[in-house]
């Protein structure tokens, strides 16, 4: 087993006006759930992106098990589960059509599909929406087809970027039980969210993101985390305003 | 099945559940017969509106007039159907927000690209014998004699202009792409459609691929073969900027 699902070395990407990832080292080993907590506009969406290949650093690496993305084959991408913005559900398709065609593209024949969508849509308790349209769906239940997709497929790697947006206090949990059970099976987990109290009830280790840098690490036993989350953004930001 | 045979099949299925698809279908169809047979009326009855802008083929009679009334009418109808059909299938993905699900896959961008284009020939190709059947039809219905071997060459010339017509409007999904937009590619149809209206009024359209496909069909002896077969070039380089503006995407914008 590879000593990390996903290894950051030194990546920066910066966008006009200054915003971005400066120089993020970040590694998530096998196994491990790893939280990944800032304010809106801090960089956990980018740095989600730079992981899946979805933006090219200016400078550093991103490897997965190993491998350094731009080199990696496009089978190895089969075991990346990823939910980062919306979720990928055609509106005209149903859940069912939807997460069949998921799992096509992450590999699977037309007849694994089929048991790998069933699987999905038992697990995140979706049976009574497996034939509606997802045009039709509410937004959590969209976000529930979304990371049936994420999930699906067996990932070495998961990766979720505000996971329990617009779910409701059932899907929460649902999700939390299947991090937990990827988690087990050997899976590195990335999940951002501004919920403190939710990532503390399931994180191994949690990051802090301030103006695109990882500024430490809390305790996910931490009692008052919230308190420890905002003393730590701000000494980091009163030591850039310092500098 | 290999990665392009993966995306081809996701792509269909998408097409195939999708309402753009069968009403781009549906009006391309309709629309022609109903405006092919409402021209072909009105000349019947000698309305020299109708007349004059028909132009020479007025002179025409039978399979060669119905061919070539529908030709004129497909070559810039069916150009805004393919055009718009071929930047929703590509500016879909941006508009519905799922361009970030189609990352982090083993069936790269590249091939989803290359699978949205057979799927849209696939449907041009339905289009070509559906439309050809359809206007088969019309003629047996107005009366056109069936056993006229002189008609089904004309006919034939629908079949090879609905193909050169859809292989014309690629540049639309490559614009759809590029600019992340559906209505950008329905803006390049537009203005390719009016470039070409141009070059014709112009009388300059025999080697423009933009034009030739329309000047064939009308009247089959005013373009030389290879000026026609020309045209195929356009798909092919297109179409592989497309794949590659597709691999080398970043979600940075």
């Amino acid at each position: 087993m590879p000593e990390s699902r996903v290894e950051l070395r030194g990546v920066r990407r910066e966008f006009r006006g200054g915003a971005g990832v400066h120089g993020v080292d970040l590694a998530i080993a096998p196994g491990e759930i790893h939280a990944l907590v800032g304010l809106n506009g801090a960089g956990k969406t980018t740095l989600m992106r730079l992981m899946l290949g979805m933006l090219r650093p200016d400078a550093g690496e991103v490897r997965i098990d190993g491998t350094r993305i731009d080199d990696l084959a496009p089978a190895a991408w089969a075991r990346v589960g990823q939910l980062v913005e919306q979720p990928l559900a055609y509106g005209e398709l149903d859940v069912r059509d939807n997460l069949r065609l998921a799992a096509r593209l992450h590999g699977a024949s037309r007849a694994e599909a089929s048991a790998v969508a069933d699987a999905a849509i038992e697990e995140l308790d979706l049976t009574r929406y497996a034939r509606v349209r997802a045009h039709r769906l509410s937004l959590g239940n969209r976000q529930r087809v979304g990371l049936a997709a994420a999930l699906q497929s067996g990932p070495a790697l998961l990766v979720l970027d505000e996971p329990t947006n617009a779910l409701d206090p059932a899907g929460v949990i649902l999700l939390r039980e299947a991090v937990v059970r990827r988690a087990r099976s050997g899976a590195g987990v990335l999940v951002s969210s501004h919920h403190l109290d939710e990532v503390a009830r399931v994180a191994d280790r949690i990051s802090v993101i301030n103006e695109g840098r990882l500024i430490g690490i809390l305790d996910p036993g931490t009692i008052d985390l919230e308190r420890a989350f905002f003393a730590l953004v701000r000494a980091d930001d009163e030591a850039q305003s310092a500098a | 099945m290999n990665a392009i045979g993966i995306a081809v099949a996701v792509e269909a299925r998408k097409a195939v559940a999708s309402r753009v698809v069968p009403w781009t279908t549906g009006i391309l169809g309709v629309g022609l017969a109903a405006l092919t047979g409402a021209l072909l009326a009105a000349a019947a009855v000698g309305d020299e509106r109708v007349l004059a802008r028909l132009g020479p083929l007025a002179e025409a009679d039978g399979w060669a007039l119905l061919v070539g009334t529908a030709a004129q009418i497909l070559a810039a109808g069916g150009f805004g159907a393919c055009g718009i059909l071929i930047a929703w299938l590509y500016g879909r993905e941006f508009a519905d927000g799922t361009v970030a699900g189609l990352f982090a896959l083993p069936v790269r961008r590249s091939s989803i690209a290359l699978g949205k284009l057979a799927v849209y020939l696939a449907w041009a190709a339905t289009m070509a014998v559906g439309l050809t059947v359809l206007l088969t039809v019309l003629g047996a219905a107005a009366g056109l004699p069936a056993t006229d071997p002189d008609g089904a060459t004309q006919l034939l010339r629908i079949p090879v202009l609905t193909i050169l017509t859809a292989f014309l409007a690629v540049p639309a999904g490559w614009v759809a792409s590029l600019a992340r937009s559906v209505l950008a590619g329905i803006a390049t149809t537009i203005i390719l459609l009016v470039a070409a209206q141009v070059c014709a009024v112009l009388g300059v359209g025999s080697w423009i691929p933009l034009v030739a496909p329309a000047l064939w069909a009308i009247d089959p002896g005013a373009v030389p073969w290879p000026a026609l077969a020309s045209v195929l070039v356009v798909p092919a380089v297109f179409g592989g900027a497309t794949a590659l503006t597709w691999a080398r995407m970043q979600l940075d914008r």
